[in-house]
């Protein structure tokens, strides 16, 4: 590992997270990305760390927002991304990864080809990372996938809509702040999150049931604008590579520890409950069943896969064959 | 004037911080461009055109990014944000109510009960603008339709002009602190604060408020007594009680959505619109140039709004980029103060900013990076969600700039100096602040009942 | 000539009006689509899963399409107390500067929002609703309501130019000066007299 040479300061602006008080904000990127590197620069590289809503961003935009300079690194969902780049949707499709484990093989896997996409647009992926396990919050009783027929739940992005419609359940649009009150007064009966936002959003107050089948993973990743990377110094671009291959880790050991512990501060396990904020109403977990998985596999491949690679084009298809298809056992198209 | 003096006491406070080693401010910039600022006010340029000057010259002065090349979606993203289709959807139903003479029902209905008191009329158009905001979850939507219903009593009446301005633009100012509000709406949406418990939280703040208004109009009145009118039988009174019902009924369907759990607090303002259609058939009165008409208000209204946005976005994105919000909240958070006096100096804050902000970019630009520091020094969230409306309410009707006190002034049926409205305002804006003060000392008001029901 | 650019400056305002028309009855369509919307999530079990994407581009579009009769009315917004003290000399160049500056945001304005319609055709990006709209038409209406705020603003600024080059500087202040009293008093009883039954 070489050191980094002495020489002029290098600014860099990282728009991250969603929210500052995500622990994948407070326990990743200011520890590793912004004190790491300066750290490790000798205060050469001076990172201004930033959230989604301090610059008032939608999270849409980011590609767009590396791609014209606003930041140097950014960071989002990649389905919240696939509307710019539609590949990305395919690495975080419901249904695709039963576990944490195979959603990071894939997501590696898929990154060399996604990349192709993104360079397209003066963009790189340069890590991927997880959020905690996108599971349902309803307000009633359930105690498998199929109870949730008939009822309203509040969805985003179209690989979600193709999952609950195949379940019979009716997805509801209703943006994420309206959520709480929306499952308060009933206006839906069901919504999905990550298990360790809804602790944040305070959620348990408004829901009585949880489910701990991970339905995607809602992945995300780092985005660095290329020609600004490849202007560097081989050392500073080293260091930047290098510290990104340790922020990934982190996420996807803290994405695999924030999933359980989202659930268990949910459901008032006061002893598990170290991340998220405990909640004071405790709610009851819906363990998910053999028959659950099974109905899970059956809707990805059935329609929540095939809705995809029309929306993504025959290509899609194809890569997902070759890079997806070895790793979780299911072929497009038969 | 009072823009200028808390402006000053603004900047007073910037060189102090600066001067105590807080942060390093680069305060020859600041001054340079706020006098820019106070120049072009009063050289009457187009607010809009003074937020994007202002950003063109922040930006090239301070930031080293190609800001332009992210200004469509700058411009975009925020006014393509569902959340804000509240604003034209509530302007549209005011449009309907007055045009099909439902709002001029409700007044006077209520101006049979309330025209004896010392005070007379003024409290009719306090007692219906808050009647009506909680239909309306608009201040200039409230203002612009009781008003219009309103002014045209007055004419040849012995009412001092500035009282009847300045109570009307008070009543307007309830638009939004009485739920339904877009105040709240935007405030929940940035800050992921239930939208139903700031509603129920600023039920006894907005009864606090109409009861000082009402009080405040009670002493102007027993000071300069005017001639009652006659005395009317009950009977009578009791009857034209049924002019409210359409009113009652649309309270009823635009809040009980909410509650019943129909609706989002935004689509709620969209039932408001079909009823109010409703109600119009039912009078038959809904016609195809009824609408049309409410749709011309409707677009010139919401564009003139849209246009100050498009300027105070691209003015917040460049300000966000060079992180002035942030350094700003991170000063007061670090000021050696106890917490209830960096909530003053919050407060102090937004009034100074509202003395020539719109409320609602106000909010936008500034809410993101207070929010945190109103946390972290231990203040409840929905209880600040109401503190803001009321600031983003006295932001309306405190001068020199505040639509709510033009849309009055453009509708007087004699014209006068807007002076008669800055004036008439005055001694409302005073019990609008009393309020925020007793809602600082005693937080209870805004949360017992959210406590109560929770 | 200064009769001329008065004609194209009122075409150009009669279609700016039937653009704001258009842009009114687009809230009337809209709170038709949400209460739809609430009735079929509540009533019949269905929704279209994409209100709030469509009803987002409603307004942005609502609005682009207002500006430029807000304009031609003489709506948007100016802090103009001081400017009324004075004489009527120096009121026209401060009109004139004031138009000019507004000219020039909407320029910017415009050219973000064609920059923004191109990269959306470059990425050929979609929404992530359920009926996955592209996003160059949403945004490319938008950018067409700005467009002809731009032309309001460049039609109205020769008309003006070519007043205060005529000498007539009444005639300026009329054409951008605040809207008189009397406009918007008669529009405001307008409204109530076709409430009192007209
Ligand atoms: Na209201
Ligand atoms: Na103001």
């Amino acid at each position: 590992q070489a050191p980094i040479p002495p020489g002029p300061r290098i600014a860099i602006t990282a728009i991250t997270q969603p929210l500052p008080t995500q622990p994948q904000y407070t326990r990743v990127d200011q520890p590793l990305i912004r004190d790491g590197l300066r750290t490790a620069s000798n205060g050469r590289i001076e990172v201004t760390l930033a959230t989604h809503a301090e610059r008032n961003l939608a999270g849409t935009e980011i590609v767009r927002l590396v791609r014209s300079g606003q930041a140097e690194i950014g960071a989002g969902t990649l389905t919240t991304l696939s509307g710019d780049v539609p590949i990305l949707d395919g690495i975080d499709l419901s249904g695709l990864a039963p576990d944490i484990t195979l959603a990071r093989r894939i997501a590696d896997a898929m990154v060399p080809v996604a990349n192709r996409d993104m360079e397209r647009f003066g963009t790189r992926i340069i890590a991927t990372y997880p959020f905690p396990a996108q599971v349902v919050f309803c307000r009633q009783p359930f105690t498998s996938l199929a109870d949730l027929r008939g009822r309203r739940i509040r969805t985003f992005g179209n690989s979600l809509v193709d999952f609950f419609n195949a379940l019979g359940a009716q997805p509801t649009s209703i943006g994420f702040p309206e959520v709480y009150s929306a499952l308060e007064r009933g206006v839906v009966d069901c919504a999905i999150t990550g298990s360790g936002s809804g602790a944040a959003a305070r959620w348990p107050e408004v829901s009585t049931h949880i489910s701990d089948m991970p339905v995607s993973w809602a992945v995300a990743a780092y985005i660095v604008n290329v020609s600004w990377l490849n202007r560097q110094e081989p050392a500073v671009r080293e260091l930047i590579e290098r510290t990104f291959r340790e922020v990934s880790d982190r996420q996807w050991a803290l994405g695999a520890e924030a999933t359980r512990d989202g659930i268990d501060c949910n459901i008032g396990n006061r002893e598990a409950c170290r991340i998220h904020q405990l909640a004071a109403r405790p709610m009851t977990e819906v363990k998910a069943t053999e028959a659950d998985r099974a109905e899970t596999r059956r809707i990805f491949e059935q329609v929540v896969l095939p809705g995809w690679v029309r929306r993504c084009g025959a290509r899609c298809g194809e890569v997902y064959n070759q890079v997806i298809a070895p790793l979780n056992g299911i072929r497009f198209g038969g | 004037m009072i823009a200028i003096v808390f402006l000053l006491g603004l900047l007073g406070a910037l060189i102090f911080a600066a001067a105590s080693g807080v942060s390093a401010l680069p305060v020859a910039e600041i001054l340079m461009l706020v006098g820019i600022f106070i120049v072009f006010f009063g050289a009457g340029v187009h607010i809009a055109a003074v937020l994007g000057v202002l950003a063109f010259l922040v930006g090239f002065l301070f930031s080293d990014r190609p800001w332009w090349m992210f200004a469509g979606q700058t411009l975009w993203g925020p006014s393509s944000n569902y959340v804000l289709v509240a604003v034209p959807l509530f302007l549209l139903m005011g449009e309907i109510l007055l045009r099909s003479g439902l709002s001029g029902r409700l007044y006077s209905a209520l101006n049979l009960w309330l025209n004896r008191l010392p005070g007379g009329v003024l409290h009719t158009n306090i007692v219906s603008c808050a009647v009506f905001s909680a239909i309306s979850g608009s201040s200039v939507a409230t203002a612009a339709t009781m008003g219009s219903v309103a002014l045209p009593y007055f004419q040849d009446t012995k009412y001092d002009q500035r009282w009847v301005l300045g109570s009307l633009a008070a009543g307007g100012a309830l638009g939004n602190l009485i739920p339904p509000g877009i105040t709240f709406i935007i405030y929940g949406l940035i800050t992921e604060t239930s939208v139903g418990a700031l509603y129920i939280a600023a039920l006894l703040p907005s009864l606090l408020v109409t009861g000082l208004f009402l009080l405040l109009i009670f002493l102007h009145g027993v000071r300069n007594p005017i001639e009652k009118p006659p005395a009317v039988p009950l009977v009578l009174k009791l009857r034209a009680l049924r002019g409210l019902l359409p009113t009652v009924l649309l309270i009823l369907l635009v809040l009980g959505s909410i509650y019943a759990g129909w609706a989002t607090p935004t689509e709620a303002a969209a039932l408001g619109v079909t009823g109010a259609m409703l109600f119009a058939a039912i009078e038959r009165r809904l016609s195809f140039r009824l609408l049309n008409e409410s749709a011309e208000a409707t677009a010139r209204n919401t564009a003139l709004l849209g246009l100050i946005l498009f300027g105070a976005f691209l003015l917040n994105y460049i300000l966000t980029t060079i992180n002035v919000p942030q350094a700003l909240a991170a000063m007061i958070a670090e000021m050696p103060l106890p917490p209830w006096a960096v909530m003053l100096c919050i407060i102090g804050l937004y009034f100074a900013l509202g003395t020539f902000m719109e409320g609602f970019s106000m909010i936008i630009t500034t809410t993101p990076v207070i929010f945190p520091v109103v946390v972290a020094l231990g203040y409840d969230p929905i209880w600040f969600g109401v503190i803001i409306t009321m600031l983003v309410e006295i932001a309306q009707i405190s001068p020199p700039d505040g639509t709510v006190m033009y849309v009055l002034q453009g509708m007087r049926p004699k014209p006068g100096p807007i002076t008669d409205v800055f004036l008439g305002v005055m001694p409302f804006l005073l019990a609008y602040l009393l309020a925020v003060l007793l809602l600082l000392v005693f937080p209870e008001i805004a949360l017992w009942l959210p406590g109560m029901l929770g | 000539m200064l009769r001329a650019a008065t004609g194209l400056r009122r075409a150009v305002a009669a279609l700016a009006a039937l653009m704001a028309y258009l842009a009114g009855w687009n809230y009337v369509f809209c709170a038709v689509f949400v209460t739809g919307d609430i009735i079929g999530r509540n009533v019949f079990g269905v929704s279209s899963a994409a209100t709030v994407e469509v009803t987002g581009y409603m307004l942005a579009c609502g609005i682009a399409w207002g500006l430029a009769h807000t304009l031609a009315r003489r709506a948007h917004i100016r802090v103009d107390v001081l400017l009324n003290q004075l004489p009527l000399r120096a009121r026209a160049p401060l009109h004139l500067l004031s138009l000019v500056l507004l000219t020039g945001f909407a320029l910017f304005c415009a050219w973000a929002a064609w920059s923004l319609w191109d990269e959306s055709a470059l990425f050929d990006a979609h929404d992530n609703s359920a009926l996955r709209i592209p996003l160059i038409w949403p945004q490319g209406i938008w950018g067409v309501g700005i467009a002809a705020f731009v032309l309001m603003c460049a039609v109205l600024l020769l008309e003006a130019l070519l007043a205060l080059a005529a000498g007539q500087p009444g005639e300026l202040d009329r054409l951008l000066g605040s809207r008189s009293l009397q406009d918007e008093t008669e529009e405001a009883l307008e409204a109530v007299r076709m409430a009192r039954g007209g």
